[in-house]
């Protein structure tokens, strides 16, 4: 077995021992109350929204509370001084954090399918939650990097959601209706998650697709090369020799 | 097995250098002890050696190569017992050796020296179960559990009590006489007396002395008698010191030995804490 893959497994296992699967059902139980309690049949308008919340800020806080646990327990200092690459170390926290999304997509896109309306392919869905995720675990790393601690990262991820979350939100609830407040949210990464999200509902312009795809597909490259190389920094100030 | 040639380091945001100019060789099969007070520059010296630290000014040789060509599979040769606990908590010591284990191709029989540390009984506990002390045994099966040409190890037998402190020191001998290389940070002498082959002291991220324990002591050393007496006054005594080497012809401790009532008299010899402490000037910060 690689090195890549014993992380894996051994991520997986902590995932379980530390409680944060659990904590994991139990907001995607959380999210089912939300759609149990709408009362409107076809849920295609709120779907995304709900999905928008979870794969930016669950895929963050996952991040941050797995390097916290090991910064926090020292096993951190002696994963950096295995024979596992920092590629191999981010890649693995990267695609937990993306599957623990899909995972949440598909339980609460199996509800609504048996319990609601909904008008959204899965496949569009999942295209959409894989690139949403892996962006905002790269955010999750880089607002980790910049926390002393485990309060740090969330008034961190506090100031992400106040600036670039909550606005979109608020726009796709159309309660900001400003046409300069909506041109200057295509800044975001967070409207460009917004977008994709709700392509699979079938009602988005080609060139929106065509953009926030660009933005966070070249934004996630840009992002992982950028967490790599700033990995260095964060392993040297966290290597306790 | 390393050759350390004028190694400078300067951490990013500092001003100065933590590490100025530092040369030294590690051989083959010995234990080398890397001494001095806290902030000298022996942490940083070993995270340069363990490639934590890579953007250093001069070379190090490890087999004959520069450490900057070697990748991570260095850490194959390798093993680093840290002073901290630092294992995975919620999982048993168990879950944590062979997670290790799995990210190396030597793999040594960790239940056997678990065995021999007292925490084989307690494997299937998990870790955040365990004492200090069992957390600092299972630090070092840790280190260990490649089978590692080389062991980095930072103050392993702080927090042990005595027992476990002599097992700990007798396998670290054992991987010396097997031909294991060890680079030991410590603050305890008595370790450093009884398992160091050479030893240098930092000051000021510099070396400030190298050399063995034994070559330190006769360097630095006072070759003194000392004689506490009873000066006849109601319970006074007191101490005076005699040179060594030329006791035999000195008529003042003649004169004492015939004239008084010797309560004690012992030979002083220098130890390495008093050659750490006049070394790195320690007092000065204290």
């Amino acid at each position: 077995m690689t090195n890549f893959f014993v992380l894996l497994l051994g991520e997986i296992k902590r995932l379980q021992r530390y409680n944060i699967l659990s904590a994991s059902a139990v907001v995607a139980l959380l999210w089912i109350g939300v759609l149990y309690l709408t009362e409107l049949p076809d849920i295609t308008f709120i779907f995304p929204m709900l999905i928008y919340v979870d794969a930016t800020s669950m895929a963050i806080l996952m991040v941050g509370v797995t390097i916290f646990f090991e910064k926090q327990e020292g096993s951190l200092h002696t994963l950096l001084v295995t024979p596992i690459s920092k590629l191999d170390y981010l890649l693995n926290k990267s695609i937990i954090t993306v599957a623990s999304s899909v995972i949440t997509l598909t339980i609460l896109y199996l509800y609504v399918v048996i319990f609601k309306e909904i008008d959204m392919s899965f496949l569009g869905l999942l295209g959409a939650v894989i690139l949403v995720a892996l962006f905002h675990s790269l955010v999750g790393f880089l607002l980790t990097y910049n926390s002393r601690d485990f309060t740090a990262l969330l008034i961190n991820m506090m100031k992400y959601m106040f600036i670039f979350m909550i606005p979109v939100l608020l726009e796709y609830m159309q309660i900001i209706q400003q046409d300069i407040v909506e041109a200057i949210l295509y800044i975001a990464p967070t409207k460009a998650a917004m977008i994709l999200l709700y392509a699979p509902a079938g009602e988005t312009e080609l060139w929106e697709i065509v953009y926030a795809l660009g933005y966070l597909g070249i934004g996630s490259i840009i992002l992982f090369i950028f967490v790599l190389k700033r990995f260095e920094q964060f392993a040297v100030s966290e290597s306790g020799v | 097995m390393f050759q350390v040639r004028d190694v400078t380091y300067r951490y990013p945001r500092n001003r100065k250098d933590t590490i100025k100019g530092i040369s030294f060789d590690i051989r083959q099969g010995e234990i080398f002890g890397l001494l001095g007070p806290s902030g000298v520059g022996k942490s940083t010296t070993q995270k340069i050696m363990v490639k934590l630290l890579t953007d250093y000014q001069g070379e190090i040789y490890y087999r004959n190569k520069e450490l900057k060509n070697f990748d991570k599979q260095y850490y194959q040769e390798i093993g680093v017992g840290f002073e901290v606990p630092v294992h995975f908590s919620k999982l048993t010591a168990d879950e944590n050796i062979h997670f290790f284990k799995k990210l190396y191709r030597n793999q040594a029989n960790t239940d056997a020296m678990m065995q021999r540390l007292g925490i084989y009984e307690a494997k299937k506990k998990k870790v955040d179960e365990f004492s200090k002390g069992m957390k600092i045994r299972l630090n070092f099966v840790r280190a260990v559990l490649n089978n590692p040409a080389v062991l980095f190890l930072d103050e392993p037998t702080i927090g042990l009590d005595p027992a476990n402190a002599r097992t700990l020191k007798t396998m670290i001998k054992e991987f010396r006489s097997y031909g294991g290389t060890v680079l030991l940070s410590t603050h305890l002498m008595s370790d450093v007396d009884e398992l160091c082959d050479r030893v240098a002291f930092m000051a000021d991220g510099r070396i400030a002395e190298i050399d063995t324990p034994q070559n330190l002591k006769m360097k630095y050393g006072e070759r003194k008698v000392e004689v506490e007496y009873d000066t006849g006054n109601e319970e006074a005594t007191s101490k005076v010191s005699f040179d060594l080497d030329t006791i035999n012809r000195n008529e003042d401790f003649f004169k004492l030995v015939r004239n008084k009532k010797i309560i004690t008299m012992h030979s002083k010899e220098t130890t390495l804490d008093d050659i750490f402490i006049k070394i790195t000037g320690v007092e000065k910060h204290d």
